[in-house]
């Protein structure tokens, strides 16, 4: 087949396919658009997902009549005059393919009146080429109507979810610049139902709550305001770190509720989002991701965001210190922050009659585990949301913009919230968990799950002063390790050893263990090593050797410490606690469960109908 | 079952078959006391299935019977009588022990006898005579070497082997071993050569048999059961029983160094002490003790130098004189393990032979090779 010049209309459609994915691209495309027109109200409508019908009117500057075609031309923007532009870009959109793309793939109709003009100006496109033009009455702002998606592109078509699906998906869009944009209103209409409302108030408190409604909003903290460039270096560049994570007890299955925005644009970006995980690191339990909207303002220099026409990705001119200035932040909040969980008591205490609260609940019938910041105040004074306080100035980026020295909040490290108070052992429940009385009530403490606490920060504390001390057997163990791990062991020797664990190859599968980590006197050597090793396996350790060695830690503290199920006397018991007091973070076990439960005596005494 | 015996000699009868006693067992019966009559005896018993003991103490007998009644509140009671004669009578419909001394006066409500498990008592001759003293120190010097935990049981027992003519306990838990030899009479009080065994009893056995030995001067006899799965230990008015631990002892000759580089002869007492004070500093760092043995010269004797360091509580130093042959040597213990031999080596000097830093250290009272201790070092890289 000889080379030839593709016509414009296929053409159009290969570009549009970058640019336009789904029915949730064509929404974000003009959410953008009409963000950058500076509306202040937005209202998406969708029809059958997405397919049949996308509207998205808007109170923006809208086009005047003149332009009007000519924003339906490839690469035509006004938001870009020249290359120098890019580098400050400031809007969200710019690339000029938005509108073209959209219409090389669906039936437009597009109205839109500019605020200096009087008349409005009506244009219907089919496949890109316009079929009629009009003037016509309209309201300041646009209103474009993309109908018919993909109706010329079978193949796309084809591989679009069922309709629900795509209208998830373009709600998660919209839900998302409800975020970036709290002052704006944002109303997403699926099939004639009002499907989500922000109020527009300006408050991010507002935005959560209506993106992820009251209960989860209330329990989310407030960055500090903080993370300027520290200025050691001149190339650092300024930027400022904002938004609200969840507490440790507040966690998803995946990462999709941690949004980032970057000069209030949505990214997605794996690093930040294993950023932020870190700062977790071993507050959550495995597997679960944390909560989180967090914005990043930058002087657009310092930030790439042509990298992929659907402008989701960005690079950043200093990853490193982005991604160091994020964890900070939300490492300093989230450990302030980390309380006990304490056990609430719902209202509706009849469990016979309330079946709402079986509904689903591994845990005990009416008690539902929340997470209070300190065990010393009532539970709601410390929350970083305030629901009822009135915000004089609007708070688009919380911590970026208005002062926070207003918020009656404290966010300075206040490094007692993590000390244990003196507890008294009273007793152990079903073999696990060990019952203690403190000044603030009493406190449930998960055996198990603290030792492993304590192990940990013991191991940590040697592996600070160099390698772990380790106590040489009388007689070298034969270890014979399942052919599938021999690799990872043989890749881990050195690791192992310093943690303790001396082990020679010693041929094939066998393996020489000659020495023991000297803080756990495992009276099974090998099967330690053993179930260790296996756990990694399954866990799928990488090959960075901090992470790895991290996680070594964890295994083999986890296997050495005392299980559930071990009968434990007083003295036990006293001694267990005392080391838990001395941990630097006594709350959560290295994998991120509670270590115990509080229960105050204010709640003890509501309980019992004293109060 | 009609009897009479004095209030001491019951007391302690029940406080040496106490000690088999299970506390909470699932068979109830285990909880409690056996009381026989026995060929004009009273005899006790008790039981845990591992360890059982049986105790004759005297009794004017009126009529024979048996039954079985709570260990502790029996013991507790009598232990509470006046020193006087005790009378204990049985009501056999309700088995019901009626027991009355002086104006004090208890039913107790027991356990019908024929639910005891049996425990073997008829010995005719052991097949090997101990010395009560002798027993008691080896007892002392192996068992705290035995592992304390279940998971290789064999490591809970301790050797116990003999070839006709010495006799050797071994302990180990994989991080220490402790060997005791003693050589064996020609011919045993009853005029007949020991016989050889090898075989492996529990620790706990043993530690509960140098308890009730304390006051024995009796050469005490050893017994394997036919089956070979029991120890009988005849002792006068008492018997142990013990289930042996079946398997094979690790090679412990092996382990044992047969040379060294450096040879160090120190005060026991002041070593003990050393390391009683570096111990406490040593608790939150891993219980590593390092001992820096430096030789004399011609004019200074030599040094052991004992260290603890823990890094978030602080450190601590002393120095022993000491008869150092061989070079240089700094070796890292953990205390526990040379507190538990330093206090059971009752010569004046021990001696302490080493290689390096990773070969494990051999401990000896000065002038016997009876008692042998090695302990692996501790490895830290500072």
């Amino acid at each position: 087949m000889p080379i030839q010049v593709l016509p414009p209309d296929l053409a159009a459609k290969i570009a549009a396919g970058e640019v336009i994915e789904r029915p949730a691209s064509v929404v974000k495309e003009l959410v953008e658009n009409a963000l950058d027109a500076g509306a202040t109200t937005i209202n998406v409508e969708i029809r059958e997902g997405g397919q049949r019908l996308i509207r998205v009117a808007d109170n923006g500057c809208g086009i005047p009549a003149a332009e009007a075609e000519i924003a339906f031309a490839r690469h035509a923007t006004s938001k870009l005059q020249s290359v120098d532009d890019l580098s400050r870009i400031r809007t969200l959109g710019f690339r000029g393919e938005a509108l073209p793309s959209i219409a090389a793939v669906t039936h437009i109709t597009f109205l839109t009146r500019s605020n200096t003009e009087s008349a409005g100006i009506y244009l219907r496109l089919e496949a890109g080429e316009l079929v009629s033009r009009e003037s016509r009455g309209a309201p300041a702002g646009t209103i474009i109507t993309a109908e018919h998606l993909f109706y010329n592109i079978p193949a796309r078509r084809k591989f679009l979810r069922r309709p629900a699906t795509e209208a998830g998906y373009i709600q998660e869009i919209v839900t998302r610049y409800t975020l970036a944009y709290p002052e704006r209103r944002f109303r997403l209409e699926v099939d004639g139902r009002i499907t989500f409302q922000a109020p527009g108030t300006g408050k991010m408190e507002d935005a959560l709550i209506a993106v992820y409604g009251v209960d989860t909003a209330r329990q989310m903290l407030l960055l500090p305001q903080a993370a300027a460039a520290e200025g050691d270096t001149p190339e650092q560049v300024e930027l400022e770190v904002a938004g609200f994570v969840g507490p440790p007890s507040l966690h998803r299955a995946n990462r999709k509720d941690l949004t980032f925005f970057v000069n209030h644009r949505w990214i997605q970006d794996r690093s930040l989002a294993f950023a932020v995980q870190e700062a977790y690191h071993t507050l959550l339990p495995v597997g679960r991701y944390p909560v989180g909207v967090i914005t990043i303002s930058i002087d657009p220099a310092a930030v790439d965001v042509n990298v992929h026409p659907s402008k989701n990705e960005v690079r950043f001119l200093a990853p490193h210190h982005v991604f160091s200035a994020v964890q900070r932040a939300v490492r300093r909040v989230v450990v302030e922050e980390s309380g006990i969980p304490q056990i609430t008591f719902s209202p509706a205490s009849d469990p016979w009659h309330d079946t709402t609260a079986f509904g689903g609940h591994s845990r005990a019938a009416n008690l539902r585990v929340s997470s209070a910041p300190s065990a010393s105040q009532p539970a709601y004074t410390r929350l970083a949301l305030d629901l009822h306080r009135p915000l004089d100035s609007p708070l688009s980026l919380p911590g970026a913009e208005s002062a926070q020295s207003d918020l009656p909040l404290q966010f300075e490290p206040h490094e007692e919230a993590q000390k244990l108070p003196f507890l008294r052992v009273v007793g152990q429940v079903s073999k696990s968990y060990i019952i203690a009385e403190g000044p603030e009530g009493m406190y449930m403490i998960d055996q198990h799950a603290a030792h492993e606490r304590i192990l940990y920060e013991q191991f940590m504390a040697q592996r600070g002063h160099g390698p772990v001390a380790s106590q040489a057997l009388l007689e070298p163990v034969v270890v014979h390790i399942p052919p599938a791990q021999v690799e990872f062991a043989v890749e881990s020797v050195e690791i192992l050893a310093g943690l303790g664990f001396h082990l020679e190859p010693f041929g094939g599968d066998t393996f020489l263990l000659r020495t023991l980590p000297a803080l756990i006197q495992h009276s099974q050597p090998v099967s330690l090593l053993l179930d260790v090793l296996q756990e990694l396996e399954e866990e799928r350790p990488t090959t960075v050797h901090q992470e790895r060695e991290a996680a070594l830690t964890r295994a083999v503290c986890k296997r050495a410490a005392v299980k559930a199920g071990q009968t434990l006397n007083v003295a036990e018991m006293s001694a267990l606690i005392q080391h838990l007091e001395s941990c630097a973070q006594p709350r959560t076990c290295p994998h991120g469960r509670p270590t115990m439960i509080h229960l105050s005596n204010g709640q003890l005494e509501r309980e019992f109908g004293r109060r | 079952m009609k009897i009479s015996c004095l209030q001491e000699n019951l007391a302690k009868g029940l406080s040496i078959v106490g000690r088999a006693v299970a506390p909470r067992s699932t068979l109830p019966v285990l909880s409690n006391i056996l009381l026989e009559t026995d060929r004009g005896r009273l005899k006790l018993s008790a039981t845990n299935l591992e360890i059982g003991i049986n105790c004759w103490v005297g009794a004017k007998v009126l009529e024979e019977g048996a039954v079985t009644v709570p260990a502790r509140l029996l013991s507790d009671f009598v232990a509470s009588l006046p020193s006087d004669q005790i009378d204990m009578d049985l009501n056999p419909r309700t088995q019901t022990l009626n027991l009355r001394c002086l104006r004090y006066e208890a039913n107790i409500k027991g356990i019908d006898a024929q639910e005891f498990p049996p425990i073997p008592t008829s010995v005719d001759g052991g097949q090997m005579y101990l010395e009560p003293d002798t027993l008691h120190e080896m007892i002392n010097q192996v068992t705290f070497a035995a592992a304390t935990d279940e998971s290789r049981p064999i490591l809970t027992g301790v050797l116990v082997n003999s070839n006709g003519n010495r006799l050797t306990f071994v302990a180990t838990d994989g991080f220490r071993i402790s060997v005791r030899g003693s050589d064996l009479a020609q011919v045993n009080s009853q005029g007949q050569p020991n016989r050889e065994m090898n075989v492996i009893i529990p620790a706990r056995a043993l530690i509960e048999l140098g308890r009730i030995s304390g006051d024995q001067t009796e050469p005490i006899s050893v017994t394997i059961t036919e089956s070979r799965n029991q120890v009988i230990f005849q002792l006068s008015n008492i018997t142990l029983v013990s289930q042996l631990i079946e398997g094979t002892f690790p090679p412990y000759q092996q382990i044992i160094p047969k040379n060294s580089e450096t040879r160090t002869v120190v005060n026991t007492q002041e070593l003990l002490k050393g390391v009683k004070i570096a111990s406490l500093f040593a608790r939150d760092a891993a219980h590593i003790v390092r001992l820096q043995i430096k030789p004399g010269s011609d004019l200074t004797p030599g040094s052991m130098v004992i260290r603890a360091t823990a890094a978030e509580v602080g450190d601590n130093v002393s120095e022993l004189d000491a008869m150092v042959e061989g070079k240089e040597v700094e070796i890292a213990f953990n205390a526990k393990y040379l507190l538990d031999v330093l206090g059971v080596i009752s010569a004046e000097r021990t001696v302490l032979q080493t290689v390096n830093p990773l070969k494990p250290g051999l401990f000896n009272p000065l002038g016997s090779d009876d008692f042998i201790y090695v302990i692996m070092p501790m490895q830290v890289t500072r």
